[in-house]
């Protein structure tokens, strides 16, 4: 009973997505979705991408010098930069984004991109706490290991003393 | 004296090594693109797991050895390296879950890496609690030897986990099995590499003292019970 309906759904999606394409020239404005798409020069820099809007619209940008972002890796560290700097960066972290299928928005003008931004999540301090946790742990761990190994020896001065004594009292004995 | 000076050596290498390796680790080691920070942990996580794994093919190397030719030696050096590798047993899983949380939003997950990593774990324990529980004697040892032999069997399983059963967990990123996809740019490999000799040398300084102190343990046994026959407190 589901899958037609699914079926018939992912059609309607395929058909809207097919039918309204690219970003409205000479217009300027904001739009939200996923990406669809990277294109890289042969130096691996981000030429331009598409975006695909909650409604299956396509909406391709151009970059320029002047694209500046705002996105996000999967630990949720943020990354700031001017496209004129990070060219190769940019298309890379985009690629990023399209694997992990998060939405970002995009503000655009004529045609090319002015900025492109996810939500900021604001992890990367919640991740420095658990990375501190890792080695924190991991040495508290060995010098606990080692502590308990100085308690284990000094037990076994104390029983060496004592047995030294036993030995002395009975070669006394003898 | 040589032997001292051979336990300083290597607490004075183990040293220089972890601090070496800390120094490339935060100050040296770029930040990995996709995880940000948080990729740190590999240069702990990886290693304690590769000692950990070696560690039990190590016991049951020594295990095989007290087996054929019966000296206790081999027998207390097995449960000396046993001892120390639970602790990074413990470190591993301790390290995964912890490195887990961000990356995957979730603390733990039943794939096959983490569930036979665990199942080590188990071993150990179960290896230990054997020790410390069954009666001090040739048939303790003996028996000991066969759990050893039959835990270093995930070893291997765990090390091929990542490719036999592809789940959340990254493919092999090191050793002779390693994904060339996934194969470790130059200075991250670096310094996993250098994480790992420090981490390596770490546990056989703890090793070399556990044994230590495992052989008085034995020998004050030995002589309490020469000068106490009946051995009430003898441990």
């Amino acid at each position: 009973m589901k899958r037609p309906v699914i079926i018939l759904a992912l059609v309607a999606m395929l058909v809207s997505a097919g039918t309204v394409t690219a970003a409205a020239q000479g217009e300027s404005g904001l739009v939200s979705g996923v990406v669809v798409a990277v294109n890289r020069d042969d130096g691996g820099g981000l030429v331009s991408f598409s975006i695909m809007d909650s409604e299956g619209n396509t909406h391709e940008f151009d970059v320029t010098g002047e694209t500046e972002y705002g996105l996000e890796n999967q630990a949720g560290d943020r990354w700031t930069a001017t496209h004129a700097d990070e060219p190769v960066a940019a298309a890379e972290r985009l690629r990023d984004q399209q694997r992990r299928f998060v939405p970002l928005t995009v503000r655009f003008e004529s045609g090319s991109a002015g900025s492109v931004v996810v939500t900021e999540s604001g992890r990367l301090e919640t991740n420095l706490g658990f990375l501190f946790a890792i080695y924190i742990v991991t040495w508290a761990a060995f010098f606990a290991y080692v502590f308990v190994m100085s308690r284990r020896q000094r037990d076994l001065g104390r029983q060496i003393e004592q047995l030294k004594e036993l030995a002395g009292n009975r070669n006394g004995d003898q | 004296m040589p032997n001292i000076l051979s336990r300083h050596a290597l607490l004075a290498s183990a040293a220089a090594f972890t601090a070496l390796a800390m120094w490339m680790i935060f100050v040296w080691a770029p930040t990995e693109t996709n995880q940000g920070a948080i990729q740190r942990a590999l240069y702990v996580h990886v290693p304690v797991a590769w000692v950990s794994m070696v560690a039990i093919v190590a016991v049951a190397a020594f295990s095989i050895i007290y087996l054929v030719n019966g000296r206790e030696k081999w027998d207390r050096l097995a449960a000396a390296t046993a001892e120390t590798g639970v602790v990074f047993g413990a470190l591993m899983l301790i390290t995964g879950i912890v490195w887990a949380r961000p990356v995957w939003g979730v603390w733990w997950t039943g794939e096959a890496k983490l569930t036979t990593a665990l199942i080590l774990f188990f071993v150990y324990v179960a290896y230990l609690m054997f020790r410390a529980y069954f009666p001090p004697g040739t048939q303790r040892r003996r028996l000991a030897a066969i759990i050893a032999l039959v835990g270093a069997i995930d070893a291997p399983i765990i090390y091929w986990a990542a490719d036999l059963w592809a789940e959340a967990h990254p493919p092999l990123v090191v050793g002779p099995a390693r994904d060339e996809d996934s194969a470790l740019s130059g200075d991250i490999g670096l310094t996993l590499l250098a994480g790992v000799v420090a981490f390596t040398l770490v546990f056989a300084v703890i090793l070399v003292e556990r044994y230590r102190i495992r052989r008085a343990e034995d020998d004050v046994t030995a002589l309490r019970r020469t000068l106490q026959p009946t051995g009430a407190d003898a441990t």
